[in-house]
């Protein structure tokens, strides 16, 4: 084992703690983004013309804003961010700065994931909603987050494995992680064992995230 | 402005007018309709007419560019949203694709208009499975609608708007997805329905079969405006508009059997015989007034095409057959059948060239 991968377990610590921040990064992001995204996917499809609150106002200033964030890259959103990042975490580097950027950098997407999934239930069935006196919160709760929840799950999945992706570059601002592992030690060092191994625990979590995932949808989805 | 107590709608001076990037589109013009508490009416026209848009405004899914809407004496502009959707629930609505939701079982659906009511969940469950029992569905309580045919989901959309009690049911196109056997079932649901629970029932419809089966008024809509309206069996046997004779042709395969004997089929009348268009209503077509007729003006009665139709309780018979006689006597016979109440149309006149006979000469029109 040490002869084929002797930096990785001579740094074994090092790699568990990397581990541990990717999680941690990982974890606290997606809640963070996941409850943003659910609420800006969800005012883009009700304030959207013809909407059940439609508001075209609100509607293309929510559009723009998540449409602009999407289009910052993140290596650069990273630098950008960093004011901000000082004044909500007091640091602008380590793991629980890197949170900032991560959220910034995810949650749009997110949002118009989950606005795709909730455009896709039926207008009819809204309107039959509508037609039952049903409220805007009752059709947002009881219709478009109940008919779409395994559409949004799948895009969850999909949106917490891209999150992986994310945590590993915000090693740029000194966050700690796989990512982090991989290019200061791994690359810097031309130790390639250790670059080898955090990418196979990444595909590892990867492949965890998209197995458990998809049995929860199918749980959830038996119709 | 007094509303009446007999008409549970009444839509006054309804206008609808869509603006989309500078392209106007008037939906609805300045409809009046009152329907009365228990009636079961039909709207029909072909698509576009505006039906759907009409009836929208019936529970204010669509509210109107202008005109002013009452269910059940309430001024349904008037109210505050909460209000209003309050009064949505006394209104169901159907719809010609189900709009059931596909993550929720079939009693689930059912009990869905039923979440916002502050009854315990076992009451909830009791009142959705009557419902299922209402509409013969009860033992599909746990599957899902994705495992339904289309007459099966409708029965559940049925049951789904029946939860809140209404006191009108909407159907827009209910039937228009399902076969004639199934079409028949759900008609014959929403008759008992209608008998049973005193439910109002506005239907909208395109086949004119739909409306004699079941509508008492029924209201003609082009371009969106209604051309002509009244008690079925009125409407059926004396339209005053071309557009309502052609629903009511197509019902009755008339028109196509006009259309195969008179082109199709290379039909030579001799000079003493004429292709005549008869319309029975109502008693006249039980009395056997065509035999009678033979025999008295001594002509032959030749029947190519009959039908009788069941039409609001009414019986109403249309027949296309060939006199053969004497002029005066054919003449005579018409006359009689006028005054019997027949309505009567000269096809073809034997002898005379096509043209001229062909666009048939309507006696009844001189009434
Ligand atoms: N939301 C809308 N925006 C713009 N135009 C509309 C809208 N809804 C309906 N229209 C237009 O209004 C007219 C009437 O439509 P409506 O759906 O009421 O017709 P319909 O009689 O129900 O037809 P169908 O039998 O096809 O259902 C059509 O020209 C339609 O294109
Ligand atoms: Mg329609």
């Amino acid at each position: 084992m040490a002869s084929i991968i002797p930096n990785v377990i001579e740094m074994k610590a090092e790699f568990v703690q990397a581990i541990f921040e990717t999680l941690y990064m990982t974890f606290f992001s997606a809640i963070v983004s996941g409850v943003l995204g659910l609420i800006f996917g969800v005012l883009l499809v009700v304030t959207k013309p013809g909407g059940i609150l439609a508001d075209s106002v609100s509607y293309s200033v929510l559009d723009k804003v998540i449409n602009l964030l999407r289009s910052i890259p993140f290596i650069i959103l990273l630098a950008v961010i960093s004011p901000l990042t000082q004044f909500l975490i007091g640091t602008t580097v380590g793991t629980t700065a890197a949170l900032v950027p991560l959220i910034f950098g995810i949650f749009p997407f997110y949002a118009r994931q989950v606005q795709n999934a909730l455009l896709d239930v039926a207008h009819g069935v809204i309107e039959a909603a509508q037609s039952m006196g049903s409220s805007p919160m009752e059709i947002i709760f009881r219709v478009y987050l109940k008919e779409g929840l395994a559409d949004i799950l799948r895009v969850s999945i999909a949106t917490v494995i891209s999150l992986i992706g994310l945590t590993t570059m915000a090693g740029a601002i000194g966050s700690g992680g796989l990512g982090d592992i991989a290019i200061s030690i791994g690359y810097a060092r031309f130790e390639n064992d250790i670059t080898f191994v955090a990418m196979l625990i990444i595909l590892a979590m990867v492949f965890i995230v998209q197995f458990v995932g998809d049995l929860i949808v199918k749980r959830v989805e038996r119709y | 402005m007094a509303v009446s107590l007999n008409n549970i709608i009444e839509l006054k001076d309804i206008s609808v007018t869509f603006k989309n990037d500078g392209n106007v589109v008037k939906a609805v013009k300045n409809v009046n309709l009152k329907i009365e508490r228990g009636d079961i009416y039909g709207i029909i026209g072909y698509s576009g007419a505006g039906k759907s848009t009409l009836v929208r405004v019936i529970n204010l899914l669509q509210a109107p560019t202008s005109g002013t809407v009452s269910v059940a004496e309430q001024r349904l502009q008037e109210l505050k949203p909460q209000e209003l959707r309050q009064a949505r629930k006394r209104v169901g609505m159907i719809f010609q694709h189900f709009n059931l939701m596909k993550s929720r079982t079939v009693l689930g659906n059912v009990e869905y208009p039923l979440l916002s009511k502050k009854i315990s969940k076992k009451e909830r469950r009791e009142k959705a499975t009557n419902l299922l029992n209402l509409v013969g569905l009860a033992k599909y309580a746990d599957e899902y609608p994705s495992r339904l045919s289309g007459g099966q989901k409708q029965r559940v959309a049925i049951a789904r708007a029946l939860a809140n009690d209404p006191d009108v049911l909407i159907s827009d196109e209910a039937t228009s997805a399902l076969d004639p056997k199934t079409t028949i079932s759900i008609l014959q649901l929403l008759k008992k329905l209608n008998v049973e629970l005193g439910l109002t029932i506005v239907l909208i419809t395109h086949e004119m079969q739909v409306i004699k089966s079941i509508c008492h008024n029924v209201a003609v809509m082009e371009d969106g405006e209604i051309i002509e309206r009244g008690r079925v069996a009125k409407v059926f046997t004396a339209p005053q508009q071309k557009l309502t004779n052609d629903f009511i042709e197509t019902s009755t395969n008339v028109q196509a059997a006009i259309k195969r004997i008179t082109a199709e089929i290379d039909l030579q009348l001799a000079a003493n015989q004429r292709l005549v268009y008869l319309n029975f209503v109502g008693n006249t077509a039980k009395e056997g007034i065509i035999s009678g007729l033979a025999q008295k003006y001594q002509i032959d009665i030749n029947i190519l095409f009959a039908n009788i139709d069941q039409i609001d309780g009414e019986n109403v018979g249309y027949m296309i057959s060939i006199f053969s006689g004497q002029p005066e006597l054919i003449n005579g016979a018409i006359k009689s059948l006028i005054s019997a109440d027949v309505k009567v149309r000269i096809l073809e006149v034997g002898g005379s060239k096509g043209d001229e006979a062909a666009n048939g000469v309507d006696y009844s029109e001189r009434n």
